[in-house]
């Protein structure tokens, strides 16, 4: 008798102790790591581990557009390209970019577009590479947060970070941070990304049922989930010239003051 | 050894107004709108209540101005600059040239001649003179936001690289490079034997008349980028070049 693996929906998404399948409670992050320069042929190259998600950024420019008609005479171009490898799911994802493909790198460049200064680079093109190597849910939400992340390696001015999370409902509960059986079994689903500048939404998308409290409930949850998310992130930007100070000062060379 | 006519930049991180607060883009700099102005790298918010840094940089307080000193970026041409171009196209009219910045620069062949009293008949307006992979160290005559640069090789120093080795590092870490009035680039030029050209899009141009010297120069150069933004540079260089010479046998 063949043995069919098929992946299956729990019919509880909590245990019994009240925690999350992961362990997690209700308002907890998955793991989160963060890492800068990672890429060494790009200009700005950033890494994310967050949970099972293994997602890799590199960013290019400003650099001429090619192809040429796509360039504007009066700002500069973002271009995101969003990509999964075939091995990041659990059914073989078909390597051509897809409509799903297509749609988050819109919602990346839009996301990101307000934060950089594009019109003093006009005639010119910024371009994100987002490789998925392993997924499993919020995908989108790691994606802006390492690109942004990759930008800022990459020198290019920028009014502040972006970073995202996704908040939704899950068994009748609001919880933090849905992980990917949770995405597909869960009720509601609210991805959402902030700008620091002026502490603006630049992402806000909805999928699913909430009332009006439990929606206001979701952007406070939100707002405290991406403050730690930011934290991460500007630990990362700040290591990668942190380590070098460090080890220089083993060595007797820089002296603190 | 003489200084080729390089430029004199201001070497920052190593002066006592850059604290060694690292900063990232959107971190708030300072509050205080009545003591501190917006200076360069920063950006005032919606409100005008915060100054903000638009950078990965060193946090610098000079006369009241508030700057960021980027460590990582790259090259906007301006006019006055010396840059090490490589000619990447050509047609009968122009060439093309990778300089490292965002656009192509264009060199035409009336720029590349040397003017004389009277034009030999030899010195004809045809792109003939270089081909393409060729080095050359060019000034930018004129850089817009709009337009490509245009450069010229009319001048003191200018010209064809024939030999050498070519190298490119960040274009915000050349200041170090030179070092504080030319401290580090003449350090490196004595210790190494080794002429140095460093030019303000990021592209070093060296030759040595031992290989060994030309190792150690590139070698140096990599550790200064790489540790650009701590104190101390010159000295550890200094001790570094001293070191890897006793280590290697060469003197």
């Amino acid at each position: 008798m063949t043995l069919l693996i098929q992946d299956k929906y729990p019919e509880k998404l909590f245990r019994e102790d009240g925690k999350r399948l992961d362990g997690r409670d209700k308002d907890d992050l998955r793991n989160i790591k963060m890492e800068v320069g990672v890429i060494k042929n790009a200009d700005g190259s950033a890494y994310i581990e967050w949970g099972n998600n293994k997602i890799f950024a590199s960013v290019y420019g400003p650099r001429e557009v090619h192809p040429h008609h796509l360039a504007k005479p009066d700002k500069g171009i973002l271009r995101v390209f969003y990509r999964m490898t075939t091995y990041s799911v659990f059914d073989r994802k078909r390597p051509a970019p897809g409509r799903r493909e297509k749609e988050i790198s819109m919602i990346i460049a839009d996301c990101l577009e307000p934060v950089l200064f594009l019109e003093l680079y006009p005639g010119t093109s910024f371009e994100i590479f987002i490789e998925v190597v392993d997924a499993d849910g919020g995908t989108r939400c790691a994606s802006t947060t390492v690109a942004a992340l990759a930008l800022a390696d990459a020198g290019v001015p920028m009014r502040s970070l972006v970073t995202s999370c996704a908040v939704g409902k899950i068994d009748g509960q609001l919880v933090t941070d849905l992980s990917g059986i949770e995405d597909k079994a869960g009720e509601a689903d609210l991805p959402v990304a902030m700008t620091w500048f002026n502490d603006e939404l630049s992402l806000l998308q909805f999928d699913g049922k909430v009332n009006k409290d439990e929606f206001n409930e979701f952007l406070e949850m939100a707002e405290e989930a991406l403050g730690q998310v930011y934290q991460i992130q500007l630990d990362a930007l700040k290591r990668k010239y942190q380590q070098i100070r460090d080890n220089v000062q083993e060595e007797g060379g820089d002296p603190e003051e | 050894m003489e200084n080729n006519g390089e430029v004199e930049t201001e070497d920052e991180i190593e002066d006592n107004s850059t604290t060694r607060e690292i900063v990232a883009p959107g971190e708030v700099l300072t509050t205080d709108l009545e003591a501190y102005k917006r200076g360069r790298g920063t950006i005032l918010n919606k409100d005008g209540t915060k100054i903000m840094s638009v950078l990965v940089g060193l946090k610098q307080i000079r006369n009241n101005y508030v700057n960021v000193i980027p460590l990582q970026g790259f090259y906007t041409a301006r006019t006055g600059d010396k840059v090490i171009a490589i000619v990447v196209d050509k047609n009968p009219v122009k060439y093309r040239c990778d300089i490292n910045a965002k656009y192509q620069a264009i060199l035409r062949p009336q720029n590349a001649i040397k003017h004389r009293k009277k034009r030999r008949r030899r010195d004809k307006l045809d792109t003939e003179k270089f081909d393409i992979g060729d080095v050359l160290i060019a000034k930018i005559i004129s850089a817009d936001r709009l337009n490509s640069p245009e450069l010229t090789l009319v001048g003191k120093y200018l010209g064809r690289k024939r030999d050498g080795i070519c190298l490119t590092i960040d274009p915000p870490k050349v200041p170090r490079i030179i070092g504080r009035n030319g401290s580090m680039i003449k350090l490196l030029k004595s210790e190494t034997n080794c002429n140095i050209f460093v030019t303000q899009n990021g592209r070093i141009w060296l030759k040595g008349d031992r290989f060994e010297y030309e190792r150690l120069a590139i070698e140096a150069v990599y550790k200064i980028e790489r540790e650009a933004h701590t104190r101390g540079l010159t000295d550890r260089i200094g001790e570094f070049l001293k070191q890897e010479k006793e280590k290697r046998g060469i003197n």
